[in-house]
């Protein structure tokens, strides 16, 4: 797990040279889900991911036990017909915690990254849009974000804000906005020389209307591509505050501390840490095909 | 003639051979520090952890024997003044610390002056309470004025935080002592590695034990103890298994596979004087009211908490002292104590105003629903789980809670704010001092109603010296604080320790430290 | 070049005051403090009042937050990083040998991931969409998937309890630096294996190697004279990322391994709430971070001139 939640995807590496060329998929949006839909790597990716939504939606109907409801007499139990996962030390169905641990997983990457996201789009459009010295001021303010130990940065907003799930993912998406700001900053910055861009300002189109008719949609790709690699970083991340003793607070069934909480039971009642361990395993790597395989399908240039 | 040279020549070998295999004996015994101390010189800190390395080095004037009695250690002897508030001590003649300085009534002096003066700040003034004046009256001698009678002042003289340093070398380190602080004690630092070790060697001069509670009557068997900083259970429990480690304290978790390997001897310490607990902000509604706080006493199913946070190694706490105080009173726990009883938590909370009026399944009152916050301090698994089965519980009878955890050093302090309901809270001690830290005026957090009842019984307690009108002193404080459900007392864990079957000796005086100079490597 | 130099080094100045700004306005934010935290639990505050009014003084923690801004940047420029509050000892004791110590984990698992993650994208490249390279990509992908603290448990339980190759308590030797190195080495080989890899294949797909194979060179003269120098240089460009990656990951895999970095001491001295320590490791691993891409930059710049220097 990198703990860094602004990734180094080749393309981003000065500011000036974005890699992935900005601009609509290629042949279009149809044309790019149909390329997904023949990635075989992101075709498991993608069936991961659709399996943790499916199971956060419909968590009440196909969980079968209470996730919360304690049963101190059947606490750690192995895997059997009556708990498929087994129980844990406090007696409660692991099957069913991992089921409803599938809504924490999707808060904890949707929230974060769109934290991450909307506040990176903000700075990155305002340095690129604005003049030479909102440019200069913003990227020093990314800079300094950069620049501060990744964990101390969430510890310090964590510690300022009160440990709880929801400031863990402020923390993890204050942390992540750098990165994004840096993209969406070259990106902009390459789209609004693009000549289209050219074309519509000689025909008097305003600067709002151009950016949001013409640059956002553009940068798209390179967003969802980015937002692809973060996401995961994002699970790790909340999963490293969890073992601080940080983030979700018990009983909540987030796998992150159910993985912290149990970790005495390694050796003696392995179900119990292996249990939330593999969904995390297995919901990042499903992130991480899905990603991989939006990488290929998106940028030109990737195609390996 | 020279038929007995051989034998006499074969002597000096045979001899030689011995003690050549000696020193293999007297070998390195590693223990486990769950933190770096953050500093050793007893002044400057209260801390368990720094305690309990201080503790191989600095001996104090008294100690409390298994029995729960002062006995001199450093002293000979005591009188008390008739009106109960001078302690004369009598100083053991002919001792010395490591560094040559002789201990003498300066020496204590010295360092009591240190802990008074308040430009010092240190957190140990207010352990020794009314202490006013330290003073020399002769070669021998030293007088210990209270401007009150201070019951608990035997106690407080016997904790590491009064252990004497010398004078000389004080003076002479400068900021520096806190890193190797110097007494009187079977051990020397000799090294201090921050953030990975402390090592310790044996003083070989040490004085003869004064001490009934050690078996060994001079200086340690051992040679050196290292005491390893390991933060991480995991990794404590692995070094055990691999021998890296002598002995280690364990969580409950891991006790399962010590316990029955016959590589390991586990030593379980029912004495000691702790205490898990539910407090209560009665400055908000409604926790002023003491059927509710009564009623959550009876919601909570303590054994499923002894079970789920310490593995069974703990027992279920109906009384605000626990059990291994000199003091504590059975009958008044079991009179007034709140077992486990569900219908009676309803019928209180109902008594107070609390039912399911709207049939949800949650308590509400005036129209308002119950919905509670709990705190605590993290990175504790067993304050964890005993949090959840307490909501849980109270979840059964319908009084939703959430759980809050922050590092103690932000959850404590912010008890002192207002906005919150009830916190898990859990104090070690030896004496049944702690019910006046706690509960005296308006509590140690200033959220409790002062109870003139109350404060007058906790009063009369710390100043009875008399130990017999001390005890009955404090089972009357037991019984007016269980009338009062001033707090939910929970559990009183015990501590499990691991140690490798090639050690003996090692145990745990009345205070819970360790009397290391009786540990044996075989 | 040297005007360049001299631009990016001013660049830095304003970055480095900026989070000294940061840390000292999140220290107002933050609602406890160390002093009360050394007093917490030992003593009742009322009590022990005028004592934590005297430390605070002495500390300089009475007054706003943006005067002890102002004294602290004069006492950094002057060299004194000051006294923790925990311990009172200096600063620079404690934290100097934990900066060596960061610094070599870093860097060794800089060199595990190097050599592993260039390995693996060569062989990948090279036989691309064989077995090796399925292979070689999955197990970056398993890398990058678990998260640090389990990894390592499950590493101290196997190499050292399990197979006592490796001591289980860290004493900060060689021996204890394998495991934390080849944790965090091994993530980060992976971001550099694809690189390598994507740089690779695109090399290797151009007509003039077609060329040079067809003069009859060898297969490692194509490979790591042609192919290789350019994944180099596509790594050179986002070293600096990658190190920030390795100086960010160290801190949790410090923790988790025990390894006596500045990382495992910053997270305790938040929870002790220890300004002066965290202060000084934020300020010490900002400006190392910062220093680290001012090189990286100017190597690049060196390097590749046709990089436009803005």
């Amino acid at each position: 797990m990198n703990l860094d939640a602004n990734p180094a995807p080749a393309a981003l590496a000065a500011y000036d040279d974005p890699g992935i060329v900005a601009g609509p998929p290629r042949g279009g949006f149809r044309a790019m889900l149909r390329r997904l839909w023949r990635h075989r790597s992101g075709k498991i990716g993608g069936g991961l991911v659709l399996l943790i939504i499916f199971c956060a939606i419909f968590a009440p109907w196909i969980a079968p036990y209470d996730p919360l409801k304690l049963a101190m007499l059947d606490r750690l139990q192995p895997p059997s017909l009556a708990h498929p996962f087994g129980t844990d030390e406090l007696g409660r169905d692991l099957l069913s915690r991992v089921i409803y641990g599938t809504r924490y997983m999707i808060l904890v990457s949707v929230v974060s990254t769109g934290i991450a996201a909307t506040g990176g789009i903000f700075l990155g459009l305002l340095a690129a849009a604005g003049g030479r010295w909102t440019d200069l001021l913003v990227m020093r303010l990314v800079d300094i974000m950069l620049a501060f130990p990744y964990i101390l940065l969430l510890l310090a907003v964590i510690a300022i804000l009160g440990p709880s799930l929801i400031t863990a993912l402020v923390a993890v998406g204050i942390a992540a906005m750098p990165g994004f700001a840096r993209l969406v900053r070259g990106e902009t910055l390459s789209v609004r020389e693009s000549e289209y861009v050219e074309a519509m300002r000689v025909l008097g189109a305003g600067t709002l209307r151009i950016t949001f008719r013409t640059i956002l949609p553009n940068i798209a790709s390179p967003l969802i591509i980015y937002a692809s690699y973060t996401m995961p970083l994002a699970v790790l991340s909340a999963a490293a505050l969890s073992f601080l003793g940080l983030g979700a607070q018990p009983p909540l069934p987030e796998w992150g501390a159910m993985l912290v909480q149990s970790r005495s039971f390694l050796r003696t009642s392995t179900w119990v840490v292996a249990a939330p361990g593999f969904a995390i395993f297995f919901a990042i790597i499903g992130l991480n095909l899905l990603g991989n395989a939006l990488r290929d399908v998106l940028d030109p240039k990737a195609r390996t | 003639m020279r038929r007995f040279v051989r034998p006499i020549l074969m002597v000096p070998v045979f001899v030689a051979g011995i003690t050549a295999a000696l020193p293999a004996m007297a070998q390195t015994v590693n223990l486990r520090l769950g933190e770096d101390p953050e500093s050793l010189y007893n002044v400057q800190t209260n801390s368990l952890t720094a305690n309990g390395v201080i503790n191989y080095v600095l001996e104090r004037l008294v100690y409390i024997d298994q029995s729960g009695t002062p006995q001199p250690w450093l002293s000979s002897g005591w009188t008390v003044s008739d009106d109960q508030t001078q302690i004369t001590f009598t100083l053991r003649e002919g001792l010395t610390f490591t560094d040559g300085t002789p201990f003498d009534p300066a020496a204590v002096v010295a360092h009591f002056n240190t802990v008074l003066d308040p430009a010092v700040a240190s957190p140990q003034l207010a352990t020794q309470g009314p202490l006013t004046s330290v003073e020399a009256t002769g070669p021998m001698t030293v007088v210990f004025t209270y401007s009150e009678p201070f019951a608990p002042a035997f106690n407080a003289l016997s904790g590491v935080g009064a252990g004497i340093n010398s004078p000389t070398a004080v003076a002479a380190a400068g900021s520096d002592y806190a890193r190797m602080p110097v007494g009187t004690g079977a051990f020397i630092v000799e090294q201090w590695i921050p953030g990975t070790s402390i090592t310790l060697v044996r003083n070989d001069d040490f004085h003869e034990q004064f001490r009934s509670d050690i078996q060994n009557p001079g200086p340690a068997h051992v040679e050196r103890i290292v005491l390893n900083v390991i933060t991480e259970e995991g990794v404590a429990q692995a070094a055990l298994e691999t021998g890296e480690l002598s002995a280690a304290a364990l969580q409950a978790d891991a006790i399962a596979q010590f316990v029955d390997n016959p590589d390991f001897q586990t030593i379980i310490n029912k004495s000691s004087g702790n205490l898990t607990f539910l407090e209560f902000n009665q400055q908000t509604a409604p926790f002023d009211d003491a059927r509710v706080r009564m009623a959550i006493g009876h919601a909570i199913d303590r054994d499923a908490a002894v079970m789920a946070a310490w593995d069974g190694y703990a027992q279920a706490a109906f009384g605000p002292l626990s059990a291994a105080i000199p003091g504590y009173d059975q009958a008044v726990v079991d009179e007034l104590g709140t077992p486990y009883d569900p219908e009676k938590a309803l019928a209180l909370f109902a008594e107070a105003g609390w039912t399911d009026s709207d049939g949800d399944g949650i308590l509400d009152k005036d129209g308002a629903a119950a919905s509670f916050t709990i705190l605590s301090y993290a990175g504790f698994t067993s304050i964890d789980r005993t949090l959840q089965v307490i909501q849980a519980n109270l979840a059964d009878i319908g009084v939703p809670v959430d759980l809050q955890t922050s590092d103690w050093g932000a959850f404590y302090p912010s008890l002192l704010e207002d906005g919150w309901d009830m916190d898990l809270m859990r104090w070690t001690w030896d004496d049944a001092d702690v019910l006046n830290q706690i509960y005296a005026g308006d509590g140690h957090r200033d959220k409790l109603t002062p109870n003139a009842d109350i404060d007058n019984i906790l009063n009369r307690c710390s100043t009875t010296m008399e130990p017999a009108a001390r005890l009955s002193c404090v089972s009357d404080a037991q019984r007016a604080l269980l009338e009062n459900m001033t707090a939910v007392p929970i559990l009183t864990n015990w501590e499990v320790v691991a140690v490798q079957s090639n050690i003996s000796g090692y145990g745990f005086d009345h205070a819970g430290y360790l009397l290391a100079t009786d540990i044996k490597v075989e | 070049m040297t005007a360049y130099i001299a631009r990016r080094l001013a660049m830095t100045i304003p970055v480095l005051f900026g989070i000294l700004f940061v840390t000292f306005l999140m220290k107002a934010l933050i609602p406890t403090d160390a002093v009360l935290a050394l007093y917490s639990g030992t003593v009742s505050e009322d009590k022990a009042a005028e004592a934590i009014a005297a430390i605070r003084a002495k500390y300089d923690l009475d007054k706003p937050w943006y005067h002890q801004f102002v004294l602290y940047v004069g006492d950094v420029a002057r060299g004194d990083l000051g006294e923790s509050v925990r311990t009172r000892q200096p600063v620079i004791d404690e934290i100097g040998y934990r900066y060596v110590n960061t610094m070599i984990l870093t860097l060794a698992s800089l060199v595990v991931a190097l050599i592993v993650g260039l390995s693996t994208g060569i062989a990948s490249a090279y036989w691309k969409g064989t077995w090796i390279d399925e292979v070689a990509m999955g197990i970056g992908l398993l890398g990058i998937s678990m998260p640090a603290f389990f990894f390592g448990l499950i590493l101290i339980f196997f190499f050292s309890v399990q197979l006592r190759w490796l001591p289980v308590m860290n004493a900060g030797d060689w021996k204890g630096l394998i495991l934390p190195a080849l944790t965090l080495g091994l993530i980060e080989a992976a971001p550099i294996s694809r690189i390598t890899r994507a740089s690779m294949i695109e090399v290797l797909s151009q007509d003039y190697v077609k060329a040079i194979r067809a003069k009859g060179l060898p297969e490692s003269h194509v490979v790591f004279r042609h192919a290789l120098p350019n994944a180099l240089l596509s790594i050179l460009t986002i070293l600096g990322l990658l190190i920030g990656g390795l100086l960010g990951g160290a801190f949790i895999i410090e923790v988790v391994f025990g390894w006596r970095g500045i990382g495992e001491l910053a997270v305790k001295a938040i929870g002790w709430r220890d300004f002066t320590i965290t202060q000084a490791i934020i300020l010490v691993s900002a400006t190392t971070y910062v220093m680290i891409n001012l090189v990286i930059d100017i190597l690049y710049a060196w390097a590749d001139p046709r990089i436009k220097l803005g």
